[in-house]
């Protein structure tokens, strides 16, 4: 084990594996943008049917999917996230927790598009205003930015008229003029805090005409239904909303629980179109939302359980891992034995993230000690 | 560095830049009341005018459009560069009364210089919407006038907003769309407090275009050296006036002082041609003379600017001894530096 973290600026020899590298994340936390997805057919399975079929009709659908600590629920969420940010006809953002209610919920999926993205989808929606009120055709934010820069669109030309479109669409003024401010540089910070549901001062909120204070749930949920309606309206499919680690109202206030599962449920009703919320949560809280919230509960549709990995899905798993770094035709699961696997199994109990890191560690092991293979035996000394 | 100096070739004479317009209030009373100072200051052979007030003034504009000239008129040499402002202040509250052709024709009349196109000033206390028309409308009307202008003279677009991008994309549409020798910026006297403000805006302007530069409305005291700084080719006051009305005597460094708080001094601290040899009794009198030192002190600001600059010494160490006296001066001397840095 300590071996292992003799840490030198050499390249360890993998060779001796036909590998160019070691392929397990060193790191047990999740990739951002997982590549490889092992098991669990059946969550795929509903994962794909619940966002296909917001995709293609454009409904509302949700899900929630358990699993203990450690069964792969944020890597099943960033996976799905991985494969549908692929997707220009879509948003998604990720909420590593939902905090103290929706308004914190809201505020993390903001902060995951980022300030980039939100400001982008402003110039998006004065392209589609310019498109209409002007001559040119702007297909793209980073072309009506460049536009504005040039000056062939003027600004003043098409501002009042987004403000008043976005106003109709939204039915919320204040966010229709945060989101236009998104694209004035003296202001694009207060309108960024003010759209994250960070709060500014008076003075900010006068200077863009804003009368009101995005700080709780409610207008939270507003918010969030106006930036939805107002990508639907560009042309946007729908927008996915990945809550993790949901389990963590369990430890809010009754009436705090109570307000977020309300809240959500709301957001759900108004938004009978185009959101797609995806939760990860563990078992036993989402069994006590079940019973005692029927009005949150009925309007998820499903729920999947996530399992620990069996046998088979770990040799796939750790042969899919491998292949990425494969230097030969071999495949299979060499230079792990099936017993040794085994072992790593029963030690991990299924957890698919100790099952990378352990993995991880062992193939560095190996090739500092110069083994060839990695043996239960091998395992039980390293260990 | 944004300063910059350049020789401007117009019809009646070549003017060295950057430079002072001191504002005429020809046409606001029966006639110009603004003392003899063209030949006496001899490196502010300027003067700005306001177009629509000489054109509402009947008995003048009889004159003009009679023969007489402006410069008659205004018994200034034939070689007085003059620019000709459309009076947009005076539409604030509608929509102009004029149209850009005839604005044009009134400019030509008058034999102006430079010429501004009409526009519609900004208020910071109008609602954005109503704002956003006013720059809609003001650049709709600078793009008319650059259609109807074929002369000799500089035609100045005038360019309003309240933040750095519609500044930027308000001159580089005009750019795109119009033949313009310049761009005004207008619309700041309402903001002038703001500093930082005002910073960001005039760079924004100066960053968008290399053209001449004239900032309406700020030439005073506080603002030349900033301007200057920033770049700025050309600017006009009518603080020399009136400070004079209300009997403040201006004095570079010190900002206005009202004279009557000051009894037991005999001479003035000013070398210039009114004060040198006047005692302050004579001159807090004489409303004439107050009006002349002023502009001296003006001059002054603007003399010293360019000896600075000529002599190859640091302009921002200058600056900062500049502006060391006063809290205010000095924060908006320090955000223009931040800015101006961040440029070069
Ligand atoms: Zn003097």
């Amino acid at each position: 084990m300590s071996e292992a973290f003799d840490i030198s600026d050499q390249a360890q020899d993998y060779n001796r594996f036909g590998l160019d590298g070691n392929p397990f994340p060193y790191s047990p936390v999740p990739a951002e943008n997982p590549e490889t997805y092992c098991g669990q057919e059946h969550a795929t399975t509903t994962i794909s049917s619940t966002v296909s079929k917001t995709l293609s009709t454009g409904k509302s659908k949700h899900l929630v999917i358990t699993g203990k600590y450690g069964n792969g629920k944020s890597h099943t969420l960033k996976y799905t996230r991985s494969l549908l940010r692929d997707r220009d006809d879509i948003i998604v953002g990720y909420v590593a927790q939902p905090g103290e209610g929706f308004v914190d919920i809201y505020h993390e999926f903001m902060y995951d598009l980022g300030f980039a993205e939100v400001q982008n989808i402003a110039y998006e929606f004065l392209a589609s205003v310019a498109r209409d009120v002007t001559e040119t055709n702007p297909v793209s934010g980073s072309a009506m930015r460049s536009l504005i820069d040039e000056g062939d669109v003027l600004l003043s030309e098409i501002v009042p008229e987004a403000i008043k479109r976005l106003s109709d669409i939204t039915r919320f003024a204040d966010f229709a003029r945060a989101i236009i401010h998104m694209v004035y540089e003296d202001t694009n910070l207060y309108a960024w805090q003010w759209l994250t549901a960070e709060g500014i001062r008076y003075e900010q909120r006068k200077e863009m005409e804003i009368h009101t204070a995005l700080d709780d749930d409610t207008m939270g949920v507003r918010a969030f239904t106006a930036f939805k309606n107002m990508l639907l309206e560009l042309g946007y499919t729908a927008v996915f909303v990945f809550i993790d680690e949901f389990e963590s109202i369990a430890r809010l206030s009754s009436k705090d629980e109570q307000a977020t599962l309300n809240s959500i449920r709301h957001l759900m009703d108004q938004n009978s179109e185009g959101l797609c919320l995806l939760f990860g949560c563990a078992p036993e809280v989402w069994q006590d939302v079940m019973s005692e919230y029927h009005a949150f509960s009925e309007r998820i549709g499903q729920e999947v359980a996530l399992r620990p990995l069996t046998n088979e899905h770990l040799y796939e798993l750790v042969e899919e891992y491998l292949n990425r770094e494969r230097a030969t035709e071999e495949s299979g699961i060499h230079p792990f034995t099936a017993d040794g696997l085994d072992m790593i199994l029963q030690r991990s109990q299924g957890n698919i993230r100790q099952v990378l890191s352990v993995c991880s560690r062992l193939l560095d092991a190996a090739a500092q000690a110069q083994r060839s293979e990695i043996t239960a035996e091998f395992i039980e000394e390293s260990i | 560095m944004l300063y910059r100096q350049r020789l401007l070739d117009l019809p009646h004479g070549e003017l060295q830049t950057p430079v002072l317009f001191p504002v005429r209030n020809l046409g606001k009373r029966s006639s110009d009341n603004t003392p003899e100072y063209i030949s006496s200051i001899p490196d502010l052979p300027t003067a700005m005018i306001n177009v629509r007030a000489i054109r509402e003034r009947d008995p003048m504009w009889d004159r003009l459009t009679n023969g007489v000239s402006l410069r008659e008129e205004m018994e200034v040499p034939d070689d007085t560069i003059v620019y000709a402002d459309s009076g947009g202040y005076d539409f604030s509250e509608k929509d102009p009364d004029t149209t850009p052709q005839e604005t044009l024709e009134t400019q030509r009349l008058l034999e102006a210089d430079i010429f501004g196109t009409v526009d519609i000033p900004l208020s910071r206390e109008n609602r954005s919407a109503e704002n956003q028309r006013r720059i809609d409308r003001s650049i709709d009307l600078a793009l008319e006038a650059s259609t109807h202008h074929d002369g000799d003279e500089l035609l100045l677009a005038s360019v309003h907003g309240y933040d750095p991008e519609t500044i930027r994309n308000g001159i580089r549409y005009l750019e795109r769309r119009g033949e313009f020798d310049g761009y005004a910026l207008g619309s700041l006297v309402p903001v002038r407090t703001d500093y930082e403000k005002v910073t960001k805006l005039v760079l924004a302007a100066r960053t968008a275009t290399d053209k001449h530069l004239h900032v309406y409305g700020l030439g005073g005291l506080v603002y030349q050296p900033l301007l200057l700084y920033l770049g700025v080719d050309s600017f006009d006051s009518s603080a020399f006036i009136r400070s004079a009305g209300n009997r403040n005597y201006l004095l570079p460094g010190f900002g206005g002082e009202e004279l009557w708080n000051i009894d037991d001094l005999e001479y003035l601290p000013c070398p210039c041609p009114v004060c040198g040899s006047r005692t302050l009794d004579d001159i807090r009198e004489d409303r004439d003379a107050l009006v002349v030192h002023n502009l001296w002190a003006l001059t002054t600001e603007l003399r010293r600017f360019r000896y600075v600059a000529s002599a190859g010494r640091d302009i921002e160490d200058y600056l900062d001894l500049r502006f060391q006296g006063n809290e205010v001066t000095q924060r908006a001397y320090r955000i223009a530096k931040q800015q101006v840095r961040r440029l070069t």
